[in-house]
């Protein structure tokens, strides 16, 4: 009805406005206008045609641009003050007049008039408005250049015969009509074939064959459009794929939940589709025709509804193409790489879909944080167990897939992850604890993770974090309860330094003691049942006895393979039975790495044996030369010179064998010992202590010089190792010796003396009835003997000790060159008083 | 099976360094007078069973043997508030409680005498015991009792436990005021003479700088016997913890005298301690770091061995070798920097002729002694110097033979019989040649000393002749 009214307005206010304008221009002595003159009739008419008119003009509607080229007309004009003024009313006119919607056009029309004006000044008119409509001058005599102008100049509309031309013509040029189109691209869009759009498998694609006569314009566009249905077909075709396959497990539930989005995003396309459809069947109106519907669809149209689906169709039909081989966590980190998009509207559409896609893997890592389950029956968590023995079920049972690592998951995030289930997991299987339990159930029941709990899932990295950090950090500290209390692995640590590091002193030289005799033995007569009864003995007799039963429990006696001509001393060790859980850091390699050491300190010490045991035969108390007077002159010299020889030597030996031993005990074990304590106290779960502990015993191998780099080093200790066992019976040989001597010389002594009455007279008359023989040789042979004993003795010690020296400097001058351990302290305790250093001053 | 030890306590002054010893010995192990493990000892760690037994009703017993000609001091600790402790068949008093009238002769006489009882006792010891390491001896030299019987004991000991070590606390005389035994010179000789062929290792605990220490050190004007003789239980003890307390290293007298005494006849040792307290008295705390502990135990003015060395003497004197016995809580690496400044600062002179170091042995402190100082340190070193204190001794005594003073109470025994002096020549020959022996460690060419010298030779084969056999 308003409209009616309108329309009936409309002219009137028009003939209205040419009454004015004409009127306005009559000449002073004309009679007033009649409104029924034929003059009046062609302008008002004429007027009409120009406001029906719906060409536009040839300028862009912007006001800016137009209002920018007036202000710089005005400036090259040379009238800059204008331009300024003009610039004034403009910023004015542009923020003030709300209510005018058209401002482009308004300034645009001012502009043309000012045009006009200018130009029909040429010509002495002073009509400034429509100059055709004046009486006196026809417009078609004055050239008007204006093209808007010049349409409007036809009298017959020619504009519509125009229209209905063109509409005949492009009837005639197509086969199909737009509508038909407009639908087939519409079913095109849903997968199916339309009347002439068809899908055309090889080259993958929608289009109208050939033989259908369109024109190019539609073709193209048509095809442009059909691109959606191809993407559909893809998005679709992957879903039904994937839901058919289902509960194959290479889809999984992460590809479920992938799916049931698309899906969602699906059904919202189809809705608007089904929008679109029913807009289709409008009849499209031709240009000329007043609409008598707004809501028709042409291809133009239809490319504007479908450009959004087109965006997301696009992304979803990419997705589906890079998700198609992946699983699990990888298609979530694959998804996750293209959230990463600065348009909102994908980076929203994204985070939807993330959001769905990520909620199972999210729930993975609650259950695996939390519980320690790994409820992952299609391999699609970054985290994967396997099944293995208790002992490495730390090491080796679970490892982070990367493949299935998210990219929105930082490593170091996964990695506590990772440890805090095995944690769980950890004490489950090898403590056969329950407490961790109680410990999830905190962090559960803790309130802030309560509250955080809603935002838990894609996106939400920090509640994540925050989640994984306060399981993680229960979890990892009931852990090292459970370690260190429950399993005592200090104690532990303490017992094999003790035991294996050979740090239980009156242990170790009492173990000595009773296997030594054994050990001589060679390798393949020992029983080692009988060694582990003298283990037994030495445990009960020494302090060890007061030790934990559990940790003596542990205690073994280990022979290792021995091969033939072995003797005990290769083959026997000691082992520690570290059990589950500690087994886990004291696993088979680490037990080896311990043997390696253990033997090493067990020749360190059996050496020391030896060399106390060699002094004790050597004891002050022990060579009086009183019995020794009688020797000829020459014979005592070289007794005295073979003992001082002995004696020296031993005082060398001895000298290097315990400050060896002092750079072991303080600057090896107990250093590292210190430090690994020290490491113990700050750990803050089981890696760190496992790292520890990989140091501790690392720094004791390596300045042990039982690592690779100081090989030969090792190898020269072991000749000097063997030197002085040498030594040590060559020691022994000759104090035998000398004791025989001396035993001999008291006789024969005592036997020409008529037997006086002495102390140990009684037992030196027993002697005296065996030995009888001796005596008899006289004093004489007696003394050649004892020189031809003692030359041997001094040139075997001689010849040791030279083998000695050169062994000795040979280790020595190898120490400075061990870059990778620091050996300065051996070094300074060898040559404490620079007696090296004078004998050699090169060093 | 521990290397147990058999501490025998000869005479007067042993008897009262053997009561200290073992007194603080219980307490460090937590063992209460009556030889009851205390309540609160249960922290373990310590072994007791070195030195003590356990009787069938568990009271801890002293390995110890208290032998002495006179029955006060053993009767004052048979009264004392420990006399349950001792095991009562181990205590020998002569029969007549006469003494030794601190004649030397007379003591080894009576030992000779009175030696199936004592070793009766000592092997009844030595059975008890599953692998004994040796004997420690603790006497006097300059008595009677201490001195001679000591001498027979030793030499005893020597025949019959040849395998064994023997190890010694041997109280040398205050030389610096008049003594009340004027025949100290004789009966130190005649002892030194033992302790040099007879001992394994001889700690010398020398009473002038034992009184010297308690008065300038601890500040006592006049140091009663008793407080000189805690200094020695200090030091007793002290030497001991290796043993009693179990480490990586040095857990037997052996493994500990092996290194101390590299060449044998040269097996005296002295000894140094701070922070030195005796009791009740109040201490000035300070600052003990291992570096601070190691520093002084190389001053002399902590030596408990007096050198009679003259500058030039001392100058030359060498550390033959070191052992320090660090005790209390020790961060290891503090003893590699300590080492190191210690010779930056060349504050040892050791031996030329061979390799030598500062041995330190860590080792815990009793948990039941309580003490201001952190960490103490005792040093046990063979030095070259201690030669002077022999050389004073010989000079006294040739003071004294020459004038022939005093010899007839020595002449009424069967050694010294019929004139016989050989036993006096013997001992000074011996005493002499040790004295060389040390000097030529001091220089580098010890290793030739005694074989190219015929002056050396001839004196050493002339003390060797006159030794074979006393009663030649």
């Amino acid at each position: 009805m308003e409209e009616e009214e309108d329309q009936q307005k409309l002219p009137d206010l028009v003939k209205e406005l040419v009454h004015r304008l004409l009127s306005q221009n009559l000449p002073s002595n004309s009679p007033p206008l009649n409104p029924n003159s034929p003059e009046f009739r062609n302008s008002l008419r004429y007027a009409l045609r120009i406001l029906s008119s719906r060409l536009t003009p040839s300028v862009a509607p912007d006001a800016a641009a137009i209002a920018d080229s007036i202000k710089r007309h005005l400036a090259t004009n040379a009238r800059s003050a204008d331009a300024l003024s003009f610039a004034d009313l403009f910023s004015k006119f542009a923020s003030k007049a709300q209510s005018v919607n058209n401002k482009w056009a308004v300034i645009y029309l001012l502009k043309i008039i000012s045009e006009d004006r200018n130009k029909t000044a040429a010509v002495a008119t002073t009509t400034p408005l429509l100059p055709n409509l004046a009486f006196s001058e026809p417009a078609s005599n004055k050239g008007w250049s204006n093209g808007v102008l010049l349409v409007s100049k036809d009298p017959e509309n020619r504009r519509d015969v125009a229209f209905r031309e063109f509409v005949d013509l492009v009837k005639e040029e197509n086969e199909v009509s737009e509508e038909v189109i407009v639908t087939d691209v519409l079913y095109a869009c849903q997968g199916v074939d339309g009347r002439f759009v068809k899908f055309e498998s090889e080259s993958n694609r929608y289009v109208i064959p050939d033989s259908v006569r369109v024109p190019r314009a539609t073709r193209s566009m048509v095809h442009n459009l059909c691109e959606l249905g191809v993407l559909f077909r893809k998005v679709s075709g992957y879903i039904s794929q994937s839901m058919d396959r289902f509960p194959n497990e290479d889809v999984g539930t992460v590809g479920q939940a992938f799916c049931s989005a698309l899906q969602d995003e699906l059904s919202e396309y189809y809705k608007l589709l089904a929008v679109l459809e029913a807009q289709a069947s409008n009849p499209i109106p031709l240009v000329s025709e007043s609409a008598s519907s707004e809501n028709y669809l042409s291809l133009r149209r239809l490319a504007v509804w479908l450009a959004e689906p087109m965006v997301k169709m696009r992304l979803m039909a990419d997705l589906v193409e890079k998700c198609r081989v992946l699983r699990g966590g990888a298609m979530a980190g694959a998804i996750h790489l293209h959230a990463q998009h600065g348009d909102p509207l994908v980076h929203e559409f994204m985070r939807r879909l993330l959001q769905r896609v990520c909620s199972s893997l999210f729930e993975m890592v609650r259950r695996w944080v939390l519980e320690g389950e790994l409820e992952d029956i299609f391999a699609e968590f970054f985290i994967v167990g396997q099944p293995v023995k208790a002992e490495s079920l730390w090491r080796e049972g679970y490892s982070l897939h990367h493949a299935m690592l998210p990219l929105f998951i930082p490593p170091s995030l996964a990695q506590r992850i990772l440890r805090t289930g095995k944690s769980i997991n950890f004490l489950r299987v090898c403590c056969e604890d329950r407490g961790w339990a109680d410990a999830a159930t905190e962090v559960i029941t803790d309130n802030e993770v309560t509250a955080r709990r809603g935002g838990f899932g894609y996106g939400e990295t920090d509640t994540l974090e925050f989640l994984v950090d306060k399981a993680a950090k229960r979890i990892d500290k009931h852990l090292l309860d459970v370690i260190f209390t429950r399993y005592k692995f200090k104690e532990h640590c303490l017992a094999i330094k003790q035991y294996l590091l050979l740090g239980q002193g009156d242990f170790v030289q009492y173990l000595m003691d009773i296997v030594g005799p054994e050990l001589s033995e060679p390798a393949n007569t020992i029983s080692s049942f009988k060694l582990s009864g003298l283990l037994e003995t030495a445990i009960r007799a020494s302090n060890a006895q007061y030790d934990d039963p559990d940790i003596l429990d542990r205690l073994r006696v280990k022979m290792m393979p021995h091969e033939s001509g072995d003797r005990g001393w290769d083959v026997f060790s000691l082992e520690y039975d570290a059990r589950v859980p500690l087994d886990t850091v004291f696993t088979e390699s680490v037990m080896a790495r311990y043997l390696r050491i253990f033997n090493f300190l067990w020749k360190l010490r059996r050496v020391e044996h030896a060399l106390t045991g060699a002094w004790k035969t050597m004891k002050p108390n022990c060579i009086t030369s009183n019995s020794f007077t009688r020797l000829e002159h020459a014979v005592k010299m070289q007794l005295v010179s073979t003992l001082r020889r002995c004696q020296v030597l031993w005082v060398e030996i001895n000298h290097f064998i315990s400050n060896l031993q002092y750079y072991i005990m303080f600057e090896v074990l107990e250093i590292s010992w210190s430090n690994f304590l020290a490491e113990m106290e700050v750990a803050k779960d089981l890696d760190d202590l496992l790292a520890a502990h990989e140091k501790y015993l690392h720094s004791i191998v390596e300045k042990s010089l039982l690592g690779d780099l100081s090989q030969s080093l090792y190898k020269s200790l072991l000749v000097i190792f063997d030197l002085i066992l040498r030594f040590r019976s060559r020691a022994d040989r000759l104090y035998e010796g000398i004791h025989e001597l001396q035993a001999r010389m008291t006789e024969s002594s005592l036997s020409s003396r008529d037997q006086k009455k002495t102390r140990s007279r009684k037992q030196l008359n027993d002697k005296t009835a065996e030995q009888g023989s001796w005596i008899v040789d006289g004093r004489k042979a007696l003394t050649q003997r004892a020189g031809e004993f003692l030359r041997n003795m001094g040139q075997d010690l001689g010849a040791i000790a030279k083998e000695y020296s050169s062994l000795q400097e040979d280790f020595i001058s190898q120490l400075p060159v061990q870059q990778h351990v620091d050996l300065k302290f051996l070094f300074f305790r060898l040559d404490f008083n620079e007696f090296y250093r004078r004998l050699c001053p090169s060093m | 099976m521990p290397r147990e030890i058999i501490t025998l306590q000869v005479g007067q002054c042993g008897n009262q360094i053997g009561m200290e010893f073992w007194k603080q010995l219980c307490l460090e192990h937590g063992i209460s007078k009556d030889g009851i493990l205390e309540d609160f000892a249960t922290q373990g760690g310590d072994r007791k069973d070195v030195f003590f037994y356990q009787a069938d009703d568990q009271h801890y017993i002293p390995r110890a043997l208290l032998i002495d000609l006179e029955p006060r001091v053993i009767n004052g600790i048979q009264n004392s508030d420990y006399r349950n402790l001792y095991n009562h068949e181990n205590i020998f008093v002569s029969d007549h409680g006469g003494g030794a009238g601190n004649n030397w002769a007379s003591g080894y006489d009576q030992g000779q005498h009175v030696e199936e009882e004592i070793m009766d006792m000592i092997d009844r010891e030595a059975d008890g015991s599953d692998s004994l390491e040796g004997f420690v001896l603790c006497h006097s030299i300059a008595g009677g009792t201490g001195s001679g019987m000591g001498s027979y004991l030793l030499e005893t000991l020597n025949d019959r436990y040849s395998k064994k070590l023997v190890q010694t606390y041997s109280v040398f005389p205050n030389q610096m005021e008049t003594s009340d035994v004027v025949v100290q010179p004789y009966n130190s000789l005649l002892t030194l003479k033992r302790l040099t062929l007879n001992a394994d290792c001889v700690v010398v605990l020398d009473n002038t700088a034992l009184n010297r220490i308690a008065v300038e050190r601890l500040h006592l004007s006049n140091p009663t016997f008793a407080q000189t003789n805690s200094l020695v239980s200090t030091v007793m003890s002290a030497s001991t913890t290796t043993l009693r307390y179990p480490g990586y290293m040095n857990n037997d007298l052996v493994g500990l005298l092996a290194s101390l005494i590299p060449t044998p006849r040269c097996h005296f040792l002295m000894t140094g301690y701070t922070p030195l307290t005796v009791e009740r008295q109040a201490n000035v705390i300070r600052k003990t770091t291992v570096l601070d502990v190691m520093r002084r135990l190389l001053q002399a003015k902590n030596i408990m061995v007096s050198s009679y060395a003259r500058t030039k003497e001392a100058s030359q004197a060498k550390y033959i070798s070191i052992l320090n016995i660090i005790q209390g809580e020790v961060d290891p690496t503090q003893v590699h920097e300590s080492l190191q400044r210690i010779r930056e600062r060349k504050l040892v002179n050791f031996i030329e002729w061979g390799p030598a170091s500062i041995q330190v042995a860590l080792s815990r402190k009793s948990p039941y002694v309580q003490t201001a100082h952190r960490v103490s340190g005792l040093m046990l070193a063979s030095h070259t110097s201690i030669r002077h204190l022999f050389s004073k001794t010989l000079s006294q005594y040739e003071k004294l033979r020459k004038k022939q003073a005093f010899i007839d109470a020595y002449r009424k025994f069967p050694m010294f019989a019929d004139n016989d002096l050989s036993e006096f020549d013997e001992s000074r020959d011996i005493i002499e040649s040790l004295v060389d022996e040390y000097k030529a460690c001091e220089s580098p060419d010890y290793i030739k000393w005694g074989m190219k010298d015929p002056n050396n030779m001839t004196t050493g084969e002339s003390s060797a002749t006159g030794s074979l056999d006393p009663n030649q």
